[in-house]
């Protein structure tokens, strides 16, 4: 990332989510209480976008660092941190989805929660990706804990598919895909479409700030890491002498 | 004996062992999988289809008897009732088959006629075409339209 990037990416990121707010709250219509519940249609400017970052902007992130890192030309520290923070930053908007799509749910369909395809393997990705971190803790190794964690990142990622193509494949009470759809046919109305559009650029903002904020602090962490180390191994040869 | 040349006789107890890396990775893996199973067992495997629809059970209706099963269908235009204990309407399949459904409790706020809904419940009796239900579940669809008061519907249905 280039330091123009760099520096663009806060405001931009702050400004697409404020003007997504504004939109969505003030300036959007409320929907027909038959397509989009009145105002719970603002629900449609938060959960999808959420969703589109979980499971394919921030999962997608991990599966591709942790292929890098496993194929030896570009493996390097630098992918394993990749894979790593990304994975940190999907438990979090794994869980926004959940959470906003059961505030929706509670209205809309009557219920909290429902056992049905979409939602389970929602919540089974959130494990995986919860198993992910559990994971790193459990190898001291750097290597191995690298290496495990790769193969780990991308067997988890075939659960994303299944996500995606549960309300397709089975009979699911979760609606079928608003913007991905099929056949590409969007029935989302004028100005709240372009503010849905907005919401999946924000969002997607937000996650590459956050992921560049945790790459930084274990970067950091690293380094202090490696100090430490130097400095008890400095400290063990002077006892010695 | 100098108090410096006593030794000391104190059991010493070994610090505690740290399990092996493998060890913790075997462990990791053996509590996604319980979490992992418990979810599946709770969700996918038992509801990999979240409903039957009306018409799927009425053409097996000797299958499905009195067991509680969730209902999907579309909520006929007119017949929703408020009774004493809940709501009655009648539910229709896309292939023309019809169940008429009395169900206890509140529906949710979205619950109005022409659109689709699930009901969890049973058939009165294996015979009866009565379906019982204790809940209802709208199914939204991807249709986000907007309210506005000048639209105006085509012939055909479509909203501009």
């Amino acid at each position: 990332m280039n330091k123009v990037t760099q520096r663009l990416l806060g405001p931009l990121t702050l400004l697409t989510l404020v003007a997504t707010v504004i939109l969505g709250l003030w300036v959007t219509p409320k929907a027909t209480m038959h397509d989009g519940g009145g105002d719970l249609v603002r629900m449609l400017y938060v959960h999808p976008a959420l969703a589109w970052v979980a499971l394919y902007v921030s999962f997608g992130t991990t599966t591709i660092a942790s292929a890098l890192y496993l194929w030896k030309r570009t493996r390097s520290d630098t992918m394993d941190r990749v894979a790593y923070c990304a994975m940190e930053v999907s438990v979090l908007f794994i869980a926004l989805t959940l959470i906003t799509g059961s505030i929706w749910g509670r209205p809309t369909w009557g219920v909290w929660w429902a056992w049905d395809a979409r939602l389970t393997s929602t919540a089974i990705l959130l494990v995986l990706a919860l198993g992910y971190l559990a994971l790193r803790r459990a190898n001291d190794d750097p290597q191995t804990r690298a290496r495990r964690s790769a193969v780990y990142g991308i067997l988890v990622a075939l659960n994303v598919p299944i996500i995606h193509f549960a309300v397709t494949w089975w009979k699911s009470l979760h609606q079928n895909a608003t913007v991905l759809t099929v056949s590409g046919k969007v029935s989302v109305h004028g100005s709240m479409l372009w503010t849905l559009l907005l919401s999946f650029i924000a969002f997607t903002l937000w996650y590459f700030w956050l992921l560049r904020a945790r790459y930084r602090l274990e970067v950091r962490s690293d380094q202090a890491m490696q100090s430490h180390l130097a400095a008890a191994v400095v400290e063990r040869q002077r006892e010695g002498a | 004996m100098d108090e410096g040349d006593r030794v000391d006789l104190t059991p010493v107890v070994p610090a505690p062992r740290k399990r092996s890396s493998n060890g913790r990775t075997v462990g990791v893996l053996v509590v996604l999988v319980g979490a992992v199973g418990l979810l599946l067992s709770q969700g996918l495997l038992r509801n990999l289809n979240y409903f039957v629809t009306v018409d799927e059970v009425l053409a097996q209706k000797q299958h499905y008897g009195t067991d509680t099963v969730r209902l999907e269908g579309i909520v006929q235009k007119g017949t929703i009732t408020r009774t004493a204990v809940g709501t009655s309407f009648v539910m229709d399949g896309s292939e023309g088959a019809r169940v008429p459904v009395n169900v206890t409790g509140t529906p949710p706020q979205l619950f109005q006629a022409n659109i689709p809904v699930v009901v969890v419940g049973h058939f009165v009796s294996a015979r009866s075409m009565h379906f019982a239900g204790t809940q209802i579940l709208v199914k939204h669809s991807a249709n986000y339209i907007a309210a506005h008061p000048n639209r105006v519907k085509a012939k055909n249905g479509s909203v501009r």
